[in-house]
């Protein structure tokens, strides 16, 4: 996770290990670890908090079943599991054909007014969470507009290049050249932290 | 180095953009580049902090007690499960005695298919044959495009190229296999085409190659070279 330290990221691979060998505890320890963000973005790029439960729990038993084929070598636990989360969440938003309900949520959206049985994060329990998070917040929203609004387009609405160039009025160099830089950034800057 | 086209396909990649024959190509160059893949996990990295941004959520606590079930339930279905002792105790050992013999039925009609379906493999190449489709990658034309028929057993298989015109004076192509279980593509060989740009070769990768997961093809020094080193120009996975 961005800003993770070397040691929670061991954590986090000593959970998937255990949970490799079916280990229950590691793998409860990882669900209150990693829920909480990854239900948030499945909420956000979904909007519904019945499908994003759905999805959360594709996500898990995925987890559990694939533990034993992560490779720390090419990502995180962190980011293995987002990209899985997305990843799901893509296939639902293709199956269903409602890429159009997708909620474009801007990065300073507020969660106020949810009804559903999922509840916002309270700032008691969720202070560590929400400092990375408005760390990365803060960079993302430091980004030049043109590179981060390329780069939320392509991460939580799963536009294509053509469709952002289509929807931006900009040339396809141009909004590869956008996301590239915008990803550099945010590399460069989120080793910073 | 990286190029700047290296790192836009890396990130195209990262974020699930690249057409699946873009993202095979690029799979391809990951595997002979540790550099590339060094960015790609470092991209891999920042896209997923992206995550973070969006506005926090809890799911209900109900939802953890749900798949916490379902894992409990995958792993009682791996584990034998006592019968409770009975009245009629003698039941359940009936049961399974019957059932101990429906199943060896099972088990001897299962021998004796599989030995027909090895004697029809055996009988059909086809059978023991995989297909893969490569399609071109920049800087190869948009028409070119080839076949391989590759039969692991036999460790061989057949390429079909078509409207690929000859290399220049100096370069060959050559056949790659992508082989899960080595870290760089196994050269296959040098391929020629004729001079309508077609070739149909019989090949064997140098190194044995038992989970191929794509073929290629690249422009490299005339004769080939024992390490890719030039661009990919098709590439396909089955």
């Amino acid at each position: 996770m961005a800003g993770t330290s070397s040691a929670q990221e061991m954590l986090d691979q000593q959970m998937i290990a255990q949970i490799g060998r079916r280990d229950q505890s590691a793998f409860s320890a990882l669900y209150d670890r990693l829920s909480g963000p990854l239900y948030s973005l499945a909420m956000k790029m979904l909007g519904d908090p019945a499908e994003a439960q759905d999805a959360l729990q594709d996500v898990f038993l995925q987890i559990w079943s694939r533990a034993a084929t992560y490779h720390p070598e090419q990502s995180s636990v962190f980011s293995w599991t987002v990209l899985l989360t997305r990843s799901r969440v893509i296939d639902r938003l293709r199956a269903r054909g409602r890429r159009s309900r997708v909620v474009v949520a801007s990065t300073e959206d507020t969660a106020a007014g949810v009804t559903d049985a999922s509840t916002v994060e309270s700032a008691a329990d969720t202070v560590e969470k929400n400092d990375e998070a408005a760390r990365v917040r803060h960079v993302l929203n430091n980004l030049p507009s043109e590179q981060r609004e390329a780069i939320e387009l392509a991460f939580f609405e799963h536009l294509s290049h053509h469709e952002i160039a289509a929807r931006l009025g900009q040339p396809l160099g141009t909004v590869k050249a956008r996301i590239r830089r915008g990803l550099l950034k945010l590399r460069e800057r989120l080793s910073n932290l | 180095m990286i190029s700047e086209e290296q790192q836009d396909q890396a990130a195209l990649y990262v974020l699930g953009l690249l057409e699946p024959h873009e993202a095979a190509a690029f799979e391809f160059e990951l595997n002979a580049n540790a550099e590339l893949r060094d960015i790609a996990r470092e991209f891999r990295e920042a896209a997923a902090a992206m995550a973070l941004t969006a506005p926090p959520r809890t799911p209900p606590a109900s939802l953890k007690q749900r798949i916490m079930r379902e894992i409990a339930t995958k792993r009682e279905e791996r584990t034998v499960v006592p019968l409770p002792r009975a009245p009629f105790g003698w039941v359940p050992w009936a049961i399974a005695a019957a059932l101990a013999v429906f199943c060896g039925l099972l088990a001897i009609d299962r021998v004796r298919l599989e030995r027909q379906l090895a004697d029809v493999r055996a009988a059909d190449p086809l059978m023991q044959t995989t297909f893969y489709t490569l399609a071109p990658s920049a800087p190869a034309p948009a028409d070119a495009k080839a076949t391989v028929a590759w039969q692991p057993g036999r460790q061989s298989g057949v390429i079909r190229i078509s409207n690929l015109p000859s290399p220049q004076p100096g370069k060959d192509y050559q056949l790659w296999a992508v082989d899960a279980e080595h870290k760089d593509p196994i050269s296959a060989g040098v391929v020629r085409v004729d001079k309508n740009g077609v070739a149909q070769i019989r090949f064997k990768p140098v190194e044995k190659a038992e989970h191929v997961k794509a073929f290629a093809i690249s422009l490299e020094r005339e004769g080939g070279v024992p390490k890719k080193e030039g661009p990919i120009l098709l590439v396909g996975s089955a």
